[in-house]
């Protein structure tokens, strides 16, 4: 990597497979991507390019079968975490990493109050005793700015809103003070008014906590408010990588061109009709041997009928898998 | 596009509605007593002119799914008047309702669960063909077929099931199946909200194509602010309820009027790094208050910035403050359009307010 700083989270060559009746899917293939400390990673992609997926396998969170890790390295902290033991996985769950999940509403147990199960993992990792705990899960809720703290422990999952119910799994995330957080999608089921508390939220916390944020989200506008690189997902693999300004105003794939594009604006000038993406995202029945984008491109050319595009650097630290190049039109060298 | 202006003169209005409230009750205890009411619509009165687009938009739970349900009579509204085309829709019996179908017609949101997975494409079309029409077989097809064409359909396509298309295939049944009687009306309720953003783009494309085509006049329900910019004439924007503000789309969108369509328009992220770093946004507290119990006052009173004394306790009217452009709040109460000074002047007197409570 350029900038001199170890990377907290190194992923490499990641391949996960789905086996299902009518065949293997292949959901990630050959991922590779790294995480710095303090830096907040944006991953956009439409639902089924493969981006919570790749997130969720080098976690182990993935039930097998059907999946199916097939290759790859996720070092963190030294540790192979594909290849470490349940029992050290276990302790860097929660602990080490923290996971936010999309849906605020399914992801909290319904039974246990709030309180409890943000002292679980205190609890768990932490060696806390029920006291301690408790505190903690306060300071954690006000954290989070939820009023009345103290007795919102008590309630359960059900007397939240949507927009409340996130902030206690952003709590949960946080709980043991992790290195990486992970957030799947957070403000996707939120309005707009909630997204934006959230994402306001967010920003603070990164400053007073320092930790290292993923990102995953299918708008462009959330990314480009927050994060400070962003990787673009597609048919299973990063196409477009690179710092946030550089990426979302000089793309080079012609997928994220056309999905900045596409996204209406409710600001500046508004275009008479639509830019679309023809056609539908692959299904991808085997690994990729072509440019899994191709057959909806505009520019595509032969070559990317007959060989996957490698990522290759443009410069700034910013990559593009493609063989097309848009500052000449042409066939991009090497 | 401007449809509505589009033949010159005045434009006509195609759906008139007033006062429309839809309450649903809410039991409770052992007896099952009703203890109250969630005021899903309270008290909603718009025009839609014939060939135009209105949007409407909210935050869930506003209530802008319940009044497009209530305006085609899939509920039994609880008071207030609706007219299409002239026609009562309200209070009208259920023989003079089924009538009345073919010229309004729904989208719904999920195009998973309004399709049977039992019924081919070409019998989900056709359907609305058997009920209403007393075409013939060979006339049915060709009509299913034809419709088929208008949606981007392929005709080969017609005997499979509802299962073996994409998201953005299936809506298109779902559109083609709204068009089947030749409606003048259509209310799209989220058509678009569970398409991935590359979809999107092609049935809102798809939308405005036939809009010009057949000369439809849409109610176009949608959370998305910028695809309800994009697809809109005019825009309402609902509230717990209540509209909020309504007015023509530019006007709207470049100057808001009420606080909370300003709040509303300021949370959308743009997906643009510069703008974002300088951008000034209105973060709103708190949550939206429940429709069972809402706040005295303005429904918004409890999250507004610019909150007056006044706003606790009486309800602003939707009153017309600039032409075509209405607005529900206190802040336009006194004058059409307030100048900066006014608005100090006013902060002014509400301090003063404030101090001689105290």
């Amino acid at each position: 990597m350029p900038d001199g700083a170890q990377p907290v989270l190194d992923v490499k060559g990641l391949k996960t497979v789905f086996r299902t009746r009518g065949g293997e899917i292949h959901a990630v293939n050959s991922v590779s991507f790294d995480l710095r400390p303090g830096e907040l990673l944006g991953v956009v992609g439409e639902s089924g390019s493969g981006k919570s997926v790749t997130m969720m396998s080098l976690m182990g969170l993935l039930p097998s079968p059907p999946a199916d890790v097939r290759a790859g390295e996720v070092i963190f902290e030294g540790h192979d975490l594909l290849k470490c033991s349940d029992e050290h996985l276990r302790s860097v769950r929660g602990a080490g990493i923290g996971f936010i999940f999309q849906d605020p509403m399914t992801s909290l147990n319904p039974v246990f109050t709030v309180g409890f199960q943000i002292m679980e993992p205190l609890r768990k990792h932490m060696g806390m005793d029920k006291a301690q705990a408790r505190k903690r899960a306060q300071e954690l809720l006000e954290l989070v700015g939820i009023p009345d703290a103290g007795q919102r422990l008590k309630d359960f999952p059900h007397q939240f809103s949507g927009g409340m119910r996130q902030r206690v799994m952003i709590a949960i995330a946080l709980a043991c003070d992790p290195k990486v957080l992970i957030a799947d999608e957070p403000t996707t089921a939120l309005d707009v008014t909630i997204q934006a508390q959230i994402i306001e939220l967010v920003r603070e916390l990164r400053t007073k906590l320092g930790m290292a944020i993923v990102w995953i989200t299918h708008d462009l506008g959330v990314i480009a408010g927050i994060a400070d690189r962003v990787m673009v997902m597609y048919g299973g693999q990063i196409v477009e990588q690179g710092p946030v300004k550089t990426v979302l105003g000089n793309p080079q794939h012609p997928y994220t061109r056309a999905l900045l594009t596409t996204v209406p604006s409710v600001r500046g000038a508004r275009t008479a009709k639509l830019n679309t993406i023809e056609g539908q995202p692959p299904i991808l029945k085997a690994a990729p041997v072509a440019c899994a984008f191709h057959d909806r491109c505009p520019q595509a050319f032969d070559r990317c009928a007959r060989e996957n595009p490698a990522r290759i650097p443009v410069g700034g630290g910013h990559d593009v898998a493609c063989f097309w190049d848009p500052a000449t039109n042409g066939a991009r060298n090497g | 596009m401007g449809h509505a202006m589009a033949d010159g003169g005045a434009p006509k209005k195609l759906v008139e509605v007033r006062g429309l409230k839809m309450y649903f009750p809410i039991h409770a205890g052992l007896l099952r007593r009703k203890v109250g009411d969630v005021k899903a619509v309270d008290d909603v009165s718009f025009d839609i002119y014939e060939g135009e687009t209105l949007g409407l938009v909210g935050e869930s739970g506003c209530g802008k799914s319940t009044c497009g349900r209530a305006i085609l009579r899939l509920y039994d509204p609880t008071a207030g008047e609706i007219r299409i085309g002239g026609a009562e829709i309200a209070h009208a019996d259920a023989e003079t309702l089924r009538k009345m179908r073919p010229a309004m017609q729904m989208v719904f949101q999920d195009p998973q669960a309004s399709l049977n997975p039992r019924m081919t494409v070409a019998a989900i079309i056709g359907e609305p063909l058997d009920e209403h029409t007393t075409l013939t077989k060979a006339e049915k097809n060709a009509r299913v077929y034809e419709l088929m064409d208008q949606v981007g359909l392929n005709r080969t396509f017609a005997n499979r099931y509802p299962h073996a298309f994409s998201g953005g295939q299936r809506q298109r049944i779902g559109i083609a199946r709204a068009l089947a009687l030749n409606p003048k009306f259509i209310v799209c309720d989220e058509p678009i909200a569970a398409l991935d953003v590359s979809i999107q783009a092609q049935v809102v494309n798809l939308l405005e194509e036939l809009q010009d085509r057949l000369g439809l006049t849409y109610l176009f329900i949608s959370h998305d602010l910028s695809m309800v910019r994009h697809i809109a004439d005019r825009v309402a924007v609902m509230y717990l309820g209540r509209i909020a503000e309504l007015g023509p789309r530019d006007g709207l969108f470049e100057t808001p009027l009420h606080p909370y369509t300003e709040a509303l328009l300021s949370a959308v992220p743009e997906a643009d790094p510069d703008a974002e770093t300088t951008r000034q946004r209105i973060i709103l507290k708190g949550d939206v208050p429940s429709p069972a119990n809402p706040p005295k006052g303005c429904n918004f009173c409890t999250r507004c910035p610019k909150v007056m004394d006044i706003c606790k306790s009486v309800k602003p009217d939707l009153i017309e403050v600039q032409p075509g452009r209405h607005v529900a709040c206190h802040l336009y109460n006194q004058t059409t359009t307030m100048t900066a000074g006014q608005m100090a002047a006013s902060e002014a007197k509400k301090s003063i307010q404030q101090g001689e409570k105290r």
